[in-house]
This record gives C-alpha cells, sequence and structure tokens, in this order.
C-alpha cells in the first residue's frame, strides 16, 4: 500500500520565490484497489509520482511504499514498487528480452526466473514474434508491451502509472487499461495518474482530484457525485475547481 | 556501492554503445583505415612528387656581366648540368621569372678589392617557398661551389703552391642521435596530439549519448526508479566513456604503429629496427589513463548538465578545442617538461609523452603528471555525482534555456556575475595594454599611474555614471576600533605565512631568472623608502581594495557570502599576471574577502593589504641589518620556523576578530 503524509515539494522561481508544486497532501492507497490522481495538466501529479518513486526528494511531508519509507529506505520502496509511463522511453538498440532482463538483473533477479517470468508474460501479452528483435523496429504498441513486461519484471506489491495512455492509440491504450485491472485482480495497489475525465471513471476505484498541488476532493465516485450533486465526473471536477478558486479569491481578499 | 549493478548497467551501456554504427565507425573503423591512407599514402605521393621535381627541368637566366674566363667557367659548369636549360638575361626576364617560366635568375658582378684582386659575386634569384626553387637553388649552389673550388686549385697550383692548403681544415659533423631517438623526436612531436584528440573525441561521443541522451530518449527516469542507485549509475557510465576512449586509443596507436612500420620497411633501411621500448609503452598508458578518466568524468559531468545531446554537443565545443590546443604543445620545440608544467592538466602529458619518446624523463615529472591529473579527476567525478543527485539540474526543463539564456535574463540586476566577469576582462585588457604602456614609459610613476587610472578610479567613475550609492556599494564605512587594532595582528603573521609558503613553490618549482630579474626592478628604483612604500603598499592597498573587495566581490553576492570571497580571491590572483604568485595571492585574496564581508568595512582589508605588501618592503630593506639575520635565511628569504609563531598569533586574532564582528554579519546576510 501507498501512504502519503502532508507531503510538499516546493521549486525556485526565477524571480528568487518558491513554486508549490505539491502542497502538503497526504492519501492513501491500498492493496487491491486502483486510486486515480486527477487533474489538469501541470497540476502536480507527476511530481507526486516521481517523490512516491523516489526519483525526487520531498521538501517537507513523508511517504511510505509497504511500510518503507522514501527517504531513508529509497532502494526497499524501489524494489517494492513497478513504475511505467505513457512517454516511458526505451534502448532501442536491445531487443526486448535484452531490455527487460537488464532491468530484472537491476532489481537483483537471477536469470532463470528473469527467462520464467518473460516467458509467461510474453505468452499473455501475445509477444513471442517480436520479443527478440531489436526494439528500435517494434511499433509502438509492441513497445508498451515490452515496458510493462519490464515494469513488473520483480512482480511488485504497487503499481505507479503516471498518464500510462499519453499518446497511444486506443488499441495500445485498451491493452493498458486491461493491464491495470489485471494488477488489481492480483492484489496489488496501484496509482495511475490521467487527466481523462473517462479513464478515470472506468478505472478508479477512488479519485484523488489534484488542483495547482493542492487536494480538492478524494472518494469514491459515488461519495464525489453525492457531494457535488453532479452525475459527470466533468461537472463534478469542474463543480471543486469553482470552489477552490472561490475559496483563493476570498483568502486574497482577506490579506 | 553495489557493485554487481553498476556491472549490469556498465555490460549494458557497453553492448548498446557497441552496437551503434556511428560508434563502431569513429573507433574502430575510421582509425584502421584512416592512418595507412594518410601515412602512406601521403608518403608515396611525397616521394614521388620530390623525385618528379627534382628531375623537372628549370630555366635558369643568366646574366653575366664580367666576361672573364672565370665567370664564363661558372656558367660552364652550370651547362653540365642537363635538366637545366639556360638562356641570357634579357628585358624580359623579370616578366618571365614573375610568369614562373624562369626558375632562377643568376647575375655574376666583379669588385675590384683594394688588395688589387678581383672579386666574383654571384646573386641566386629563387622563390625560397617552392619546393623547385630550393631545389634547383642547391643544384646551382652545389654548381658554383664545385667550379669555385677547381678554379682555387687552379690558382694555387699557378701560383706553385700546394692546393692542398684549401683543406687544412674540415668540419664534419658526427651525430649521436640514433635512429630511436630521432624516431621518438618525431613521433614525440605528433604523438601526444592524435592521443588527447582520440581520448576526447573517442569519449565525446559517448559521454553525451550516456545521460543526454537518456534524458532526451526519456529513458533515464525508468532507470532512476529501478533498483540502482546513481552513484552505481554514475560509475558504469564514467566506466563506459573510460573503457571507449581508451580503446579508441589503443587502436589508432595501433594502426599509427602499424602505418609507420609499413612506411619504414619501403623507405631507406636507416629506419629499419627502430621499435618503441615496451617501457614507454606501459609509461604512456599509465599517464593515459588517469586523463582518460579526467575527461570521462568532465564529460560525464557535462552530459548530466545537459537537457539533451544537441546541448551536450555545444557544451563539448569548447572543452575539446582547448584541449586539443593544449595539446599541441608538443609541437612546440622550445618547451620541455618541468616540475611545474607537470602540474597543468593535459599539457603535462602532452610533454610527458615527448620526453618518454626521447627517452628523457624523471620519475618525479611522472609521478607529478599522475598526480595532479588524479586529483583533478576526483574532483570532476565529484562534480558530476553532485550533479546527478541535484535534481533541479538533473531534471532541467526545456523551457529553462541554458546557460547563456540565464545569464541574459539576469542582466536586469547590475551586480550579477556576468556582468561582473565582463567588468574584470575589461580591467585586465586595461592593466595588460595601458598599464603595460604606462609602466614601460616609467616605472614608478607608471606603477602609479596604474593604480589610480586603470584600477580605481573607473569604479568610481562607474558608480557615479549608473547612480549607485558608493559608500554602500563599496563598503566605505568606518571600521571599529577592535577591528582596526586586531588587522596589524592578522596582517603580519598572514605575511609571514604567505611569503614562507612563496619560497616553498620557489624551492619545489624555481623562478626563471628573467622573472627575478623583473621583479628585483621594482625594488631598486632610486626612490626614497617612503615613497615606495606609498606607492608599493598603500597605493595597492586602497586601489585594489576598491576594484575586488569593493566593487568586484558585489557581483558575485547572489551565490552568498562563501562563493563571493572564493570567486573574488580568484579574479584578485588571476589579476596579477603571475602564475608563480597565483596561490599566495589565492589566499590573501580568501582573507581580504573574508575581512571585508565580515566586518561590512571594506578599511579593514586596505589596512591589511597595505600591511601586507609594506611587510615584504621591510623585509627586502632590512635583509642586511644585523637583528634581522636570525629570521633570515638566504639572502631575504625567512627562516622556516617562523611559520609556526606566525601561524598560532594569525589563528588567535582571526579568531577575536571573528568573535568581534559577530553583529556584523548582516551586511552579508543580504
Amino acid at each position: 500500500m501507498i501512504k502519503v503524509i502532508n507531503l510538499s515539494k516546493t521549486f525556485p522561481k526565477k524571480d528568487g520565490s518558491m513554486f508549490y508544486a505539491v502542497d502538503k497532501i497526504s492519501f492513501e492507497a491500498n492493496d487491491a484497489e486502483i486510486v486515480c490522481l486527477l487533474g489538469v495538466n501541470g497540476a502536480g501529479k507527476t511530481t507526486i509520482m516521481r517523490i512516491i518513486s523516489t526519483v525526487f526528494q520531498p521538501t517537507a511531508g513523508s511517504a511510505e511504499i509497504q511500510g518503507w519509507d522514501i527517504k531513508t529506505q529509497a532502494n526497499k520502496v524501489r524494489e517494492n514498487l513497478g513504475f511505467l509511463s505513457g512517454d516511458t522511453g526505451l534502448y532501442n538498440r536491445l531487443s526486448g528480452r535484452e531490455f527487460i532482463t537488464y532491468f530484472g538483473r537491476l532489481y537483483g533477479i537471477d536469470d532463470a526466473t528473469i527467462a520464467q517470468r518473460i516467458k509467461d508474460m510474453a505468452t499473455l501479452l501475445d509477444m513471442n514474434e517480436f520479443l527478440d528483435k531489436k526494439i528500435e523496429f517494434l511499433s509502438t504498441g509492441m513497445k508498451q508491451k515490452v515496458s510493462i513486461v519490464r515494469s513488473i519484471i520483480h512482480d511488485p506489491p504497487v503499481m505507479i502509472f503516471d498518464e500510462p495512455t499519453v499518446g497511444l492509440d486506443i488499441l495500445t491504450a485498451r491493452n493498458i487499461v486491461a493491464f491495470i485491472r489485471e494488477c488489481k485482480q492480483r492484489g496489488k495497489c496501484v496509482l495511475f495518474s490521467t487527466h481523462i475525465m473517462r479513464e478515470a471513471e472506468r478505472l478508479a476505484d477512488r479519485i484523488v482530484m489534484i488542483h495547482r498541488g493542492k487536494i480538492l476532493a478524494d472518494g469514491t465516485l459515488e461519495q464525489l457525485r453525492q457531494i457535488s450533486s453532479a452525475t459527470d465526473l466533468d461537472d463534478i471536477f469542474v463543480y471543486y475547481v469553482n470552489q477552490f478558486t472561490d475559496e483563493a479569491e476570498v483568502l486574497a481578499h482577506e490579506f | 556501492m553495489n557493485f554487481k549493478k553498476t556491472m549490469v548497467v556498465y555490460r549494458k551501456e557497453l553492448l548498446e554503445v557497441l552496437r551503434d554504427k556511428r560508434t563502431i565507425f569513429t573507433t574502430f573503423i575510421l582509425p584502421i583505415i584512416l592512418y595507412p591512407i594518410m601515412i602512406v599514402g601521403f608518403n608515396s605521393i611525397m616521394m614521388r612528387q620530390t623525385t618528379m621535381l627534382e628531375e623537372r627541368g628549370a630555366t635558369i637566366a643568366i646574366q653575366d656581366s664580367v666576361n672573364t674566363e672565370v665567370s664564363r667557367s661558372l656558367v660552364q659548369g652550370l651547362r653540365e648540368i642537363k635538366k637545366f636549360s639556360l638562356m641570357p638575361y634579357s628585358t624580359s626576364t623579370p616578366h618571365l621569372y614573375a610568369e614562373k617560366e624562369i626558375q632562377a635568375v643568376v647575375t655574376i658582378r666583379d669588385s675590384l678589392g683594394s688588395d688589387g684582386l678581383l672579386y666574383y659575386h654571384v646573386f641566386i634569384q629563387y622563390d625560397k617557398s617552392k619546393e623547385q626553387g630550393r631545389i634547383v637553388y642547391n643544384d646551382l649552389a652545389d654548381s658554383f661551389t664545385a667550379t669555385k673550388n677547381k678554379l682555387q686549385k687552379e690558382q694555387l697550383t699557378l701560383s706553385g703552391l700546394n692546393p692542398e692548403l684549401l683543406n687544412l681544415i674540415s668540419v664534419r659533423e658526427r651525430d649521436t642521435s640514433t635512429a630511436q631517438k630521432k624516431m621518438g623526436m618525431f613521433l614525440g612531436m605528433f604523438l601526444p596530439y592524435i592521443v588527447i584528440l582520440m581520448l576526447v573525441t573517442g569519449a565525446s561521443t559517448v559521454a553525451a549519448d550516456l545521460v543526454a541522451g537518456e534524458k532526451e530518449r526519456k529513458t533515464l527516469e525508468t532507470l532512476l526508479v529501478s533498483s540502482v542507485g546513481r552513484l552505481e549509475i554514475v560509475f558504469s557510465k564514467y566506466l563506459t566513456i573510460i573503457t571507449l576512449s581508451m580503446l579508441n586509443v589503443i587502436i589508432n596507436l595501433f594502426s599509427i604503429s602499424f602505418s609507420l612500420k609499413f612506411m619504414l620497411a619501403s623507405q631507406a633501411a636507416s629506419m629499419s629496427g627502430v621499435q618503441m621500448p615496451i617501457s614507454a609503452i606501459f609509461i604512456l598508458l599509465a599517464a593515459m589513463i588517469p586523463l582518460a578518466t579526467f575527461f570521462a568524468a568532465v564529460l560525464l559531468s557535462i552530459s548530466t548538465f545537459s537537457r539533451n545531446m544537441k546541448e551536450a554537443r555545444t557544451y563539448e565545443q569548447p572543452l575539446m578545442m582547448v584541449a586539443m590546443m593544449m595539446g599541441m604543445v608538443s609541437f612546440l620545440p622550445a618547451i620541455e617538461i618541468n616540475n611545474l608544467m607537470a602540474l597543468i592538466p593535459v599539457i603535462n602529458i602532452a610533454l610527458l609523452f615527448k620526453a618518454v619518446m626521447i627517452n628523457e624523463y624523471t620519475l618525479t615529472h611522472l609521478l607529478l603528471t599522475i598526480g595532479s591529473t588524479i586529483i583533478l579527476d576526483v574532483a570532476a567525478i565529484l562534480v558530476t555525482i553532485k550533479l546527478f543527485t541535484t535534481e533541479a539540474i538533473l531534471f532541467r526543463s526545456e523551457d529553462e534555456g541554458g546557460i547563456l539564456k540565464g545569464v541574459a535574463k539576469n542582466k536586469k540586476n547590475l551586480f550579477n556575475p556576468y556582468n561582473g566577469m565582463v567588468y574584470f576582462t575589461l580591467a585586465l585588457v586595461a592593466l595588460y595594454y595601458l598599464g603595460g604602456y604606462l609602466q614601460g614609459k616609467d616605472l614608478f610613476m607608471g606603477l602609479i599611474q596604474t593604480q589610480l587610472i586603470v584600477i580605481a578610479l573607473p569604479v568610481l567613475i562607474l558608480l557615479k555614471l549608473l547612480k549607485q550609492n558608493q559608500n554602500e556599494v563599496l563598503r566605505l564605512k568606518a571600521p571599529r576600533l577592535k577591528e582596526i587594532v586586531l588587522v596589524p595582528f592578522i596582517a603580519v603573521p598572514a605575511a609571514i605565512i604567505v611569503a614562507i609558503l612563496a619560497q616553498l613553490i620557489n624551492a619545489f618549482f624555481p623562478f626563471p631568472e628573467k622573472y627575478v630579474e623583473m621583479l628585483s626592478k621594482l625594488f631598486t628604483m632610486n626612490q626614497s623608502a617612503w615613497k615606495v612604500f606609498l606607492v608599493m603598499a598603500v597605493l595597492p592597498g586602497i586601489c585594489e581594495e576598491t576594484l575586488f573587495r569593493g566593487f568586484l566581490m558585489r557581483f558575485f553576492e547572489k551565490y552568498g557570502a562563501k562563493w563571493a570571497v572564493i570567486i573574488s580571491a580568484l579574479l584578485f590572483a588571476a589579476f596579477h599576471l603571475d602564475p608563480f604568485r597565483f596561490l599566495p595571492v589565492l589566499l590573501l585574496g580568501f582573507l581580504l574577502g573574508y575581512l571585508t564581508i565580515r566586518s561590512g568595512s571594506i578599511y579593514n582589508s586596505m589596512l591589511l593589504h597595505t600591511l601586507n605588501n609594506g611587510l615584504a618592503m621591510f623585509v627586502t630593506t632590512f635583509a642586511g641589518a644585523a637583528w634581522m639575520k636570525p629570521l633570515l635565511k638566504g639572502e631575504d628569504g625567512l627562516q622556516y620556523w617562523l611559520i609556526i609563531p606566525a601561524a598560532i598569533v594569525f589563528v588567535l586574532a582571526l579568531f577575536a576578530f571573528h568573535k568581534v564582528t559577530e553583529k556584523g554579519e548582516t551586511q552579508c546576510a543580504e
């Protein structure tokens, strides 16, 4: 499971002031649950995911993956999570098999286990035909399948998907969506981010709405519908954003 | 660090690099085909060309204005050279010579000496810049010498003298250099250049790909979230670059030596059997590895800093230019390795190579070269690790722009590093040209003018023009009495420590004689002591402090007080245009910068600067006095033991100063 507590991340701006990319955020994601971080571009979704996956250091607050602290036990955290994003690049001069094996070895898995897992996944995802071709000759869909296998080669209990379907064609995107569901069925804790309302609606058990680095709302689709008295997720989202902006304006007037 | 994971990444990087056709071409194929073509091809063309020129006929215009038996036999000698066609000098000759129809013009004149003898003068007009011109000249000169010898012998015989009188003294050369050494000289000149060139070019293609390439292809994030630490990533990539660049050099050297052998075998036998000694190869490898690792670390940090490969290649350019130019030092005939040269990166390796090739190197030079390169190497790799773990750099976003754009945006504020560097450069240029000119005219007056006109005045005028508050910018704030009292207790021991340090540097890297001469000129200006004190101590104390601590330091304060002090000290040391004094002046610069920022008053550093310069004068002036004798070593050097009491007083006084100025910190915190 993922536990995020009071997480903040600031970046210095050109004029010397601080930009709050993530501002005191707390949420949780449990095993066998799909949690969606929903927000427009630049809301801070990627930053949150990068902090959770130890690429960034948080400015304040903390987060845990399976009980491992992201700051002090970064290596354990990385061993326990799989990471996949829509624009993940691959090493073009390696074959799919070499690529996956490389990452498997980095996780310290022995070659026999890696080979077995590749074999299982390749049959499942119908990849046997192109597994030994160089990646530069693969189509986007094929590449994405290679990335999928790469992300779960170490069978992590937590999966993080950062805008996993961005830039993908419909068929490839469907593969990803199916894969996310599959992860949940296997009991994994899944956190994925998107700015596409439909995707969130279709996949998420719980939705965490992010806007300008802050959490607008956190709940199941039903809960959010009830509070906002809107049915469509688009309308719900706009409802919360408006509320947020009003509050901000009130605050601005007070000072 | 996990060694196993480092090797996993290293092996993958190598595999990937070796699958890149460009790398394969530049690393393996190009050197294998390039040198045979270059050396063997060039050589055979050269040889053919020379033979052709030697055999090619030439037209010589003859102007024999004497027309005696002697002059005729001189011309006759030329007739016997078959490839020459002779023609008499005419009005069209200059035109034909200009049109290159005629290759040489021979003029014979005579003059009557006071001894009654008729002297003959032969002038040969030819174009020395042309290969053919030189060949023609040699043939002409040989022919005239032969005729001259023949005629002289005849004359001697006619006079009843032994013609062998002309050969009483003979001069012959005996060349003690072996073919081995000649070869070494030749290799020593161009091998270092090629090796350095190969190290950088081989490493740069790979380096740009390794981090900047991963950023560009968006694979870096995947690697960072996988179970491998950043230290392991940096080291594996570092190893990859080293491997490739070393491989590149070895293949190049192999190809060169093979081509050379082939060339020599096809040439005269004099060079045959010449080989590079095995020990030389090992020494070269030992010296090359630190250089390769140094380049690798620098290139890797560039790659880490850059957002994409194009940017990385752009930043690599200056490095490569500098490395190549430094490598060219081996072509300069007069420069040989010494202790000082052995400390300058790249140049030291080039000169060491040269020395090893002719078997004239010392172990000290070898160790200094390797040692200093390794120190730089470690520094560079630490920078790379730092860059790689700084997320603001590793994830620089596309809209941020490169270094230069960032600087451009900074320009709005007057006191930014860019403006500071521009001002410093201008001041340096003014010092070199204007100061040099003034001091050339009259040393004493020139020194005064330099301090006032070049160093201090422009700062004051500029601040006026820009409507800046002079007192505030330059920290013209009266120091407190406590501070003023403490400064001499810092200045005197500091001057002693710095002087001893300079002596130590001198002991290891003796000043060139010319330099010592120049310095002594400063102390023998034939001026009264107090005047010299004013010019050499007080004036620099005021003017140089105004420029460096008052003005220039302000430009770098955005990096924090520490960096402002460090950078201004570096500039201060560089401003003295004197490599031998760089370190002492740098240390002094640190101290002066600290005093100013800490106390918020520039008068403290002015006082210290004056006292420091004054003390050097003091020692030279009173070197002869009896009471100074126990403190001195040699003519005007200080005893080394003085450093101990000096250090104690220095530390205590500095500590006291630090305490006294506790509240003065506000100035630098801004």
